[in-house]
C-alpha cells in the first residue's frame, strides 16, 4: 500500500491505530478506523461536526478506551505499555486548556516535572513558538492564540516524536497561523517529527498537509495523500451558447461529460482539447470561455461527506 | 517522581487560593472565640464558680427529675451533672480561660467547622480539573492515572494536616495579646463513661493539659484524613466541585439532624457523620448511639476511609476522559 508520497512508507510508523470501535450503548460513534502515521509527516484528520474526530484523538492518546481495536505508539501499546508510549506523545485535545490561574512558566514547569524534564527546555519550547515574553504572565490574561502557543509549547516539552494537535490553529490570527504552519512543517521535516493535525480548515490541511484521512459518520471514507487527492480529477470548464449539443459532440469522441451551474465539464486533459474546440466552432457553437479545472479538497470533501458542512 | 506529582498538586492549591481561603475563615472564628473567652475571663474575676456550677446542677437534676425530656437527652444531662459534680468535689475551676484552654477548646469546638473546610479543599481537588479541561493534559503524561490521584490523595492529607495545625497555631497566636500564656500543665479530666444509662467516674483520669490536647488533636487529625479521603472521593464522582461540597455539607449537617431527630434508629451509628467528631467523645460529650465505644468509632471512621478511596481509585482509573 502507498502509504506517503515522501517515500516514508519504509520507515516504521510512530503510531498505528488498527480497527478503533468505540460504542457508547447501542450507538457507534467511531466505526473500525485503522490508520498508520509516520515519521516526517504532517497528517490531517477532517471530518465534519460529530464525525468521531475526538472521540478518536481521545482514543489515540489514552483518555477514552476503545471497545475493540488498539493503539501502538513507537512499538508500545497504549493501554499495557502506557507510560511508555505517552513519552514519546505531545498533545492538545480540543482546546489548549492550561491552568489559567498559574503564568505561563509555571504551566510549563507543572507538565515538566511530570515528565521529568529539565528547566532549560522550558525556555527551548517557549522560544519555539514565541512566546518566552509573556511567559510570565498569568494564563487567564493570554488571547485564545496565546494559550494555542502555550498548548503547543507544553506538547513539545520533552521532544517527543508524535505531535497530536486538535485545530491548531483556532484563535491564531493569519500571521499567527502561518508561523504555526511553518513551525510544524519544519518540525516534520527537519526533526522527522510526526504530526497529526485535525482541522475544520480544510485550506489549511491542504497548505500543511501531506496525507489527509477524511472521517464522516464514525468512518474513514479515504485516506491519502493530499496531492493525489486534489489533482486526480482534472476537468475541462467550458462555457458554450448551445450545452446540448455540445454535449453531443463531446460524446461522439467517447470524453466523459458532466453539466454543473450552466458549464460544460469535461473529463479530459488540456492537450487533446484543441481539436474537440475546433469542431465545437465548426459546428457553430460559441465558446466564451474554456479553463483548466483542479478540484480543490474542500469539494472532494463535501463529494465524500455527501454536502454536510465541515466543522 | 510521586514527590514531583504532590509538589504540583500543592502549587495548584496554593495558586488557587484554597488554602489562603481556610486560613481567613479560622482566623476570623478563633478571633472571635479568644475574644469571648477573654470577657468570660474578666466576669469570671469577681464570680463565684463553686456556687456557679452547684446551681447549674441542681438545675440539671430538676428538668431530671420532672422527667418531660427524652431517654436520650436525660443521658446527655446527667453525664454533664456527673462531669460538674466531679469539679466539685475535687475543687477545681473547670475551663478556666487561658491561651492553652483556647487551643485545646479548638479541638473540639471547631469539630464541625474543620471537616467543612477540608471537605471544602478536596472537593475540588479533581473536579476542577475537569471544569477546566485540564484534566485532558493531566491525564496524557506518561504517567499512570493511579499515581496522580495518589498525588491528590496524599496532598490533600497534607493540607488536612495543615489545616489543623493551623486551628492550633492561629487559636494561640489570637489568644496570647488578651489571654494568660500559663496553663499547660492544668489538669483535665477524662474518662466519663456511659454505660447502660449512668454515668461512671470509675475511668477518670487525670490528665495535663498539654498531654490531653495532643490525645483530642490526635482524633481530630484522624477524622480529618477520613474526611478529606470521602472528599476526594466525591470529587471523582461528581467532577463538579458544587455538587461535590454540597454533598458534603449535606452528609455532615444531616447526619447530626439524624442522630437528634432519630437517636433511636441505631443503624445510624454506622454512618461515618456519627462518628467523627472523636475529639467530643473523648473529651466527655456521649455518642449519639449505644455501642459507640472509642475502638468502634475508629475502625468505622478508616473503613469508611479505605471504602472511599477504594472507589475513588476504580472510577478514576477507568473512566473515559469526554468532554
Amino acid at each position: 500500500m502507498r502509504h506517503s508520497i515522501t517515500g516514508y512508507s519504509t520507515l516504521a510508523p510512530t503510531l498505528i491505530a488498527s480497527h478503533l470501535t468505540k460504542t457508547i450503548g447501542k450507538r457507534v460513534i467511531v466505526d473500525d478506523v485503522s490508520f498508520e502515521l509516520f515519521p516526517g509527516e504532517v497528517f490531517g484528520f477532517l471530518g465534519p461536526n460529530g464525525a468521531g474526530k475526538t472521540t478518536t484523538i481521545r482514543m489515540l492518546v489514552g483518555l477514552i478506551e476503545p471497545t475493540s481495536g488498539q493503539v501502538t505508539i513507537c512499538g508500545h501499546d497504549l493501554v499495557k505499555d502506557f507510560e511508555a508510549a505517552m513519552r514519546c506523545t505531545g498533545c492538545i485535545v480540543e482546546n489548549p486548556d492550561l491552568y489559567r490561574f498559574m503564568t505561563g512558566r509555571e504551566n510549563l514547569e507543572h507538565f515538566a516535572r511530570m515528565l521529568g524534564v529539565r528547566d532549560k527546555e522550558i525556555e527551548r519550547v517557549a522560544e519555539l513558538v514565541s512566546l518566552a515574553h509573556r511567559l510570565d504572565q498569568r494564563v487567564g490574561t493570554y488571547s485564545l492564540g496565546m494559550r494555542q502557543r502555550l498548548g503547543i509549547a507544553q506538547a513539545l516539552l520533552g521532544n517527543p516524536k508524535l505531535l497530536i494537535l486538535d485545530e491548531p490553529a483556532n484563535g491564531l490570527d493569519p500571521a499567527g497561523i502561518r508561523e504555526i504552519r511553518e513551525l510544524l512543517r519544519n518540525l516534520a521535516e527537519e526533526r522527522a517529527m510526526t504530526v497529526f493535525v485535525s482541522s475544520h480548515l480544510l485550506a489549511e490541511i491542504e497548505l500543511m498537509c501531506d496525507r489527509v484521512a477524511i472521517i464522516h459518520r464514525g468512518r474513514i471514507l479515504h485516506t491519502g495523500a493530499v496531492r493525489d487527492l486534489i489533482s486526480n480529477q482534472r476537468e475541462l470548464e467550458l462555457r458554450v451558447s448551445d450545452i446540448a449539443r455540445a454535449t453531443a459532440i463531446a460524446n461522439e469522441r467517447s470524453i466523459v461529460t458532466r453539466v454543473a451551474n450552466d458549464r460544460l465539464l469535461l473529463a479530459m486533459e488540456e492537450e487533446d482539447a484543441p481539436p474537440l474546440l475546433r469542431a465545437l466552432i465548426e459546428d457553430g457553437i460559441d465558446v466564451f470561455h474554456v479553463q483548466r479545472k483542479v478540484q480543490t479538497l474542500e469539494e472532494r470533501f463535501l463529494e465524500a461527506t455527501g454536502g454536510e458542512t465541515v466543522g | 517522581m510521586l514527590i514531583a506529582l504532590i509538589r504540583n498538586e500543592t502549587l495548584k492549591i496554593l495558586r488557587r487560593r484554597r488554602f489562603a481561603i481556610v486560613i481567613g475563615i479560622l482566623a476570623a472564628i478563633l478571633m472571635l472565640i479568644s475574644y469571648a473567652q477573654h470577657r468570660q475571663l474578666n466576669e469570671n474575676r469577681n464570680r463565684n464558680w463553686r456556687a456557679e456550677l452547684q446551681q447549674r446542677v441542681a438545675g440539671y437534676q430538676n428538668a431530671l427529675r420532672r422527667g418531660r425530656i427524652s431517654d436520650s437527652w436525660a443521658r446527655t444531662v446527667r453525664a454533664e451533672v456527673t462531669r460538674l459534680q466531679f469539679y466539685i468535689d475535687h475543687d477545681i475551676e473547670p475551663d478556666k480561660p487561658t491561651a492553652p484552654v483556647v487551643v485545646r477548646l479548638v479541638a473540639n469546638v471547631s469539630g464541625w467547622l474543620l471537616p467543612l473546610l477540608v471537605a471544602m479543599l478536596g472537593s475540588d481537588i479533581v473536579s476542577a480539573e475537569h471544569a477546566e479541561g485540564t484534566d485532558k493534559l493531566l491525564l496524557t503524561r506518561p504517567v499512570r492515572r493511579w499515581k496522580v490521584l495518589l498525588s491528590k490523595l496524599i496532598t490533600l492529607w497534607m493540607f488536612a494536616t495543615l489545616t489543623l495545625l493551623a486551628a492550633a497555631i492561629l487559636a494561640w497566636l489570637v489568644s496570647i495579646p488578651i489571654l494568660p500564656r500559663g496553663g499547660w500543665n492544668a489538669p483535665m479530666f477524662n474518662g466519663f463513661r456511659l454505660s447502660a444509662g449512668t454515668v461512671s467516674v470509675d475511668q477518670v483520669r487525670q490528665l495535663p493539659l498539654w498531654h490531653d490536647a495532643l490525645i483530642a488533636y490526635g482524633l481530630q487529625w484522624f477524622a480529618l484524613l477520613t474526611v478529606a479521603s470521602i472528599s476526594l472521593m466525591l470529587s471523582v464522582i461528581f467532577r463538579s466541585s458544587a455538587a461535590a461540597i454540597g454533598t458534603m455539607l449535606a452528609s455532615l449537617i444531616g447526619g447530626s439532624i439524624l442522630t437528634r431527630v432519630s437517636p433511636d434508629w441505631t443503624a445510624g451509628k454506622y454512618l461515618f457523620v456519627s462518628a467523627l467528631p472523636l475529639a467530643d467523645y473523648y473529651s466527655g460529650s456521649p455518642p449519639p448511639y449505644e455501642g459507640m465505644s472509642m475502638t468502634f468509632c475508629i475502625l468505622l471512621l478508616a473503613g469508611w476511609a479505605a471504602a472511599a478511596t477504594a472507589v475513588a481509585f476504580g472510577l478514576f482509573t477507568q473512566r473515559d476522559v469526554f468532554g
